[in-house]
């Protein structure tokens, strides 16, 4: 029996369809962010452009993202316009692609799509990388201001979990508890406060993906967020984890993959809420 | 080479640039000895704060300091700190190693350009580094 389809079958793309389009440079650009700043550097797909989160994406100064304006240059200069089909890939399962995905939807770009098992699968395939940095003419690009509807703050969060509406943790069950105040593997990025905002559900991010780094399937998704945690599509939901980049992961699964009609990435995450005064917390 | 000459390479450049001697970095680890395989495969002497699995061991004898290292070719900014240490302190003497600044990566210029986020892996290799020497002096 065939699988049921995502909701959105078009946000997401194989590997095939890159291989079919790469060469579309006026319309389509690949962009490839990771978590490590120098992995592009070492090789990616031929064509691809290089978008990091820290560097790019983020301002240096205030905790914020870019601003639209900042956004728009970057888009021009990668040579972007707000036509082109942009094809986000990366490593850790598609996590900084999602969250580079995620900031351009913050921004207003339409045409926006995850290549399926990102670096993983691409290399696994045995297929060409090379270290060459393309150069693209410079786009027109005008960015929106950015769009609230899919980015909580915290005092929206504050009153969502009064309200008792849901909300999702996608961090490892230890930093859930409380046991660790960060990822296992990133010991400073803590906060003061141990624990989970109360009534949030841990659904670590990484359930969504298979070994080989593509999504599991919509059924398998269903089986995980509605069956066994029984979240509703319908219902407001608001997503986090410690800098909202893994939950921008589990946002994309959510909105697109599962057709959840509103959710929304609390980026102030665990870093924030765990050193607020005041705010409720579970252990 | 000395890690003052490391860090005046690192002085005065771009970001891009600086990116490239990074990368340069990453490339020139040297290979870890076969005697040192089956360490490395069985977890010991691993860094843990890194999401990558590094594997570095510090051994001193005579005063002076050995340093044998892996890290996987996808976890290129680890890789190319790790090198950077094994080119500066590999061979040289405890005492020396010792007198090392605590703030080596901002010398380089890499809070700056990695970002508070991905500093912190490295900051544990850098410590486990010196603390094996001083605890082996």
């Amino acid at each position: 029996m065939a699988d049921k389809a995502y909701a959105d079958k078009s946000v997401l793309v194989s590997t095939d369809w890159v291989i079919a389009h790469m060469g579309d440079t006026a319309n389509v650009r690949l962009i490839e962010s990771n978590e490590d700043v120098l992995l592009y550097g070492t090789g990616h797909i031929p064509g691809a452009v290089h978008i990091d989160w820290v560097n790019d994406l983020n301002d240096q100064l205030v905790r914020d993202y870019v601003g639209h304006e900042r956004f728009a240059i970057l888009c021009r200069e990668k040579g972007i316009g707000n036509d082109t089909t942009v094809v986000f890939y990366g490593d850790k399962n598609n996590w900084w692609a999602c969250y580079a995905f995620w900031v351009f939807k913050l921004y207003g770009h339409e045409k926006c799509v995850i290549m399926n098992g990102g670096r993983t699968k691409w290399l696994a395939e045995g297929r060409e990388i090379t270290t060459e940095v393309p150069n693209y003419p410079a786009a027109s690009y005008t960015a929106r201001s950015q769009d609230r509807s899919i980015r909580a703050f915290r005092d929206e969060v504050l009153a969502h979990q009064q309200a008792g509406r849901p909300l999702v943790d996608v961090r490892s069950p230890a930093e859930y508890d409380g046991t660790l105040l960060h990822m296992p593997a990133y010991p400073q990025e803590g906060a003061l406060r141990g624990g989970h905002i109360p009534g949030a559900r841990n659904i670590p991010w990484s359930r969504a993906a298979r070994e080989d780094a593509t999504f599991k399937s919509r059924t398998e998704l269903e089986a995980i967020y509605l069956d066994e945690q029984g979240l509703d599509p319908n219902a407001e939901t608001v997503a986090y984890c410690r800098i909202g980049e893994r939950s921008s992961h589990s946002w994309f699964v959510l909105t697109y993959l599962l057709g959840f009609k509103n959710v929304r990435n609390y980026d102030g995450s665990w870093t924030e809420w765990g050193n607020l005064v005041g705010v409720p917390i579970e252990k | 080479m000395t890690l003052e000459a490391i860090a005046e390479e690192f002085a005065d450049v771009d970001d891009e640039t600086r990116l490239e001697l990074l990368l340069d970095y990453a490339v020139r680890l040297p290979p870890l000895p076969p005697a040192y395989h089956a360490l490395r495969d069985a977890g010991v002497n691993m860094i843990h704060e890194c999401q990558s699995p590094v594997f570095m061991t510090v051994e001193v004898t005579g005063g002076t300091v050995h340093l044998y290292a892996d890290v996987p070719r996808e976890a290129p900014t680890p890789r190319s700190f790790v090198s950077i240490l094994v080119r500066a302190f590999d061979g040289q003497p405890a005492h020396h190693v010792l007198e090392a600044p605590d703030d080596l990566l901002y010398r380089l210029g890499l809070t700056h350009l990695l970002g508070m986020q991905r500093i912190h892996g490295l900051s544990a290799i850098y410590r486990h580094t010196l603390s094996e020497v001083a605890r082996q002096l």
